[in-house]
């Protein structure tokens, strides 16, 4: 299968800084990719490269084996590029539906694909708003829309929930896993509970390098658990460490623990007998996840 | 195909603009501006066409910039009010144009829409799509005027109007051909300045300071390097007095205009978004 993207050997400088640093990945399509990284790790600027906003400074992007922003990625590949604004003097309707025609649909199809992608982002209201009678958010959603518009294959979204209301940002997020069968997304966030919830690949930015480059769906590591609780317990690294099979008890972080354990097929689960020492010991626990979260397997 | 999608493209690109200027409230503005200032010229000036030429006011200004030949040339026009169009508009709606083609990309730009855009064409489809628009504006805003003055000489003589309508087409390809490279230059000028109004300044700055700079240049080598060549309406007085008409009415604006779009092209493929 050939891929959709392919990356090798990505250099981006702007003046003296090296924004990106020999970058090589590939992705297939398939289940969401999640694009992780601190603040100015080159997440932006990846996306923008791979968007054909900015030229890369050396290295090969293919998309669908064409060059960024050649004509074999239009309407294939969509994006929500992190700053961009709709026009504020056209409606929304208007400026939509002129990227559908752009698309290659006549009026009547971009009017259809124009109310179909609102209603999936919940603003069949505000066809014919212009963009300043909008709340961020609403704004934020209505550009997400447009990179739904047609059957794009890639998707790519620049912190799509950044601003968003609680509500909004699941909404967006079950939008994405709904869709995800058809369309492969990349989402680059900061929430990385989100991304855990959603990708099954991330790759890992820091200072332009592509740190890690992991299949999260293969890689449940059952050596591992993660236990939530509702409060602080000071007794529980202690009770926990008493079975037998847990190896360590990290506290790390506030009122998360991370238990090593050794798989040694004793008769009671592990994860049972943890769930036991917590009932036994009146600790309230909020979850108990198989192996690291996301944040522990990358910081 | 792919040529194709190309074209539909840069013909949604053109459209976009005439809704722009025509169907919002700035482009309105900008229309009732233009409206106005034609108002003027077409109550105070083109009206009195008749007797307007044949005065020692219009010969003496209209001899600064036209030649004794070029004089006799426009003096002979059968409909006297194209004769006063003709030398209003050949220089009014290049400066028009400069302003009115001013924002092409660098407001969307600057505002991050080229990036939607972007991704549904290619830099040279837009930036072909939007000079596009903007020459269908001004043909828009040319026809208009032209259209009011062969009414006005129709409604003082109506034997004047097939004649006038002859010269009137005439005139019309000549204008259109005239703010062509005008409109160009600003398609450069915005494929790497972020705001219409720097792009207008630069504009002025260019008229003013490139043709100093070529005289000091071909002073300094003393030989003619045919640089002024590179200046939108250099053309223009060869055309108003009628001289060289092929090379000056067709050759150096659509030159100009190919030269300017391709530079811009260039420019604009390199450039960020």
């Amino acid at each position: 299968m050939s891929s959709l993207i392919q990356v090798t050997g990505l250099n981006k400088f702007f003046g003296d800084k090296q924004a990106l640093n020999n970058v090589d990945f590939k992705i297939e399509k398939g289940a969401p990719v999640a694009l992780v990284g601190p603040n100015g790790a080159g997440k932006t600027t990846l996306f923008s490269v791979l968007c054909g906003y900015i030229q890369p400074s050396s290295g090969s992007v293919e998309i669908f084996g064409a060059l960024p922003g050649s004509n074999a990625t239009f309407g294939r590949l969509a994006a929500l590029p992190q700053d961009a604004q709709l026009d504020p003097r056209f409606s929304i309707a208007h400026q939509l539906s002129f990227y559908g025609q752009l698309q290659g649909f006549n009026k009547k199809k971009s009017k259809s694909e124009v109310e179909r992608t609102l209603e999936l982002v919940g603003l069949s209201d505000t066809l014919n708003e212009k963009p300043y009678a909008l709340s961020h958010g609403m704004r934020k959603r209505v550009t997400i829309a447009q990179a739904l518009m047609g059957t794009p294959d890639i998707v790519m979204l620049d912190e799509a929930t950044a601003g968003l209301d609680p509500l909004h940002a699941r909404e967006i997020r079950q939008l994405v896993a709904s869709l995800s069968s058809d369309v492969t997304f990349i989402l680059s966030s900061h929430d990385l509970s989100e991304l855990e919830r959603l990708c099954q690949q991330v790759l890992y930015l820091d200072k332009g390098i592509l740190q890690r480059h992991k299949t999260l769906a293969n890689d449940i590591d059952y050596s591992y658990f993660t236990l939530r609780m509702e409060k602080q317990e000071s007794g529980l690294i202690d009770g926990l460490k008493s079975i037998k099979q847990v190896v360590d008890v990290v506290n790390s972080q506030d009122r998360e623990y991370l238990i090593s354990v050794q798989q040694n097929g004793e008769k009671t689960p592990i994860d049972i007998q943890i769930l036991q020492v917590c009932h036994q010991q009146k600790w309230p626990y909020r979850q108990l996840i198989n192996g690291k979260t996301l944040e522990n397997q990358l910081f | 195909m792919l040529e194709l999608h190309s074209f539909h493209r840069i013909w949604c690109l053109a459209k976009f603009e005439l809704v722009r200027m025509f169907l919002t409230k700035r482009g309105a503005i900008a229309i009732a501006a233009f409206v106005t200032a034609w108002f003027f010229i077409l109550y105070y000036l083109i009206s009195a066409a008749d007797d307007l030429v044949s005065s020692d006011i219009f010969v003496t200004i209209a001899h600064q910039i036209i030649s004794t030949t070029g004089m006799r040339e426009l003096l002979s026009w059968p409909v006297p009010e194209l004769s006063v169009f003709w030398v209003v508009a050949v220089y009014s709606f290049p400066i028009f144009s400069l302003v009115a083609a001013s924002d092409q990309t660098c407001a969307d730009r600057s505002r991050g829409t080229l990036k939607f855009i972007a991704l549904r064409a290619t830099r040279a489809e837009i930036l072909f799509g939007r000079f596009l628009g903007q020459v269908l504006i001004l043909t828009v805003l040319i026809a208009c005027t032209l259209i009011a003055t062969l009414l006005m000489a129709s409604y003082r003589d109506a034997s004047l109007f097939f004649v006038g309508l002859i010269k009137s087409l005439d005139l019309f390809k000549n204008i259109l051909i005239a703010v062509m490279p005008f409109i160009a230059l600003m398609a450069f000028f915005n494929s790497f300045i972020r705001s219409a109004r720097l792009a207008i300044i630069v504009s002025f700055l260019f008229f003013g300071l490139i043709p100093i700079a070529i005289a000091f240049i071909e002073y300094k080598l003393g030989l003619n390097t045919y640089l002024t060549y590179l200046i939108p309406g250099v053309q223009l007085s060869d055309v108003i007095n009628q001289k060289n008409l092929l090379f000056s009415g067709y050759f150096i604006p659509l030159a100009q205009v190919c030269g300017y779009l391709l530079v811009g092209n260039i420019i604009m493929k390199r450039s960020s978004l």
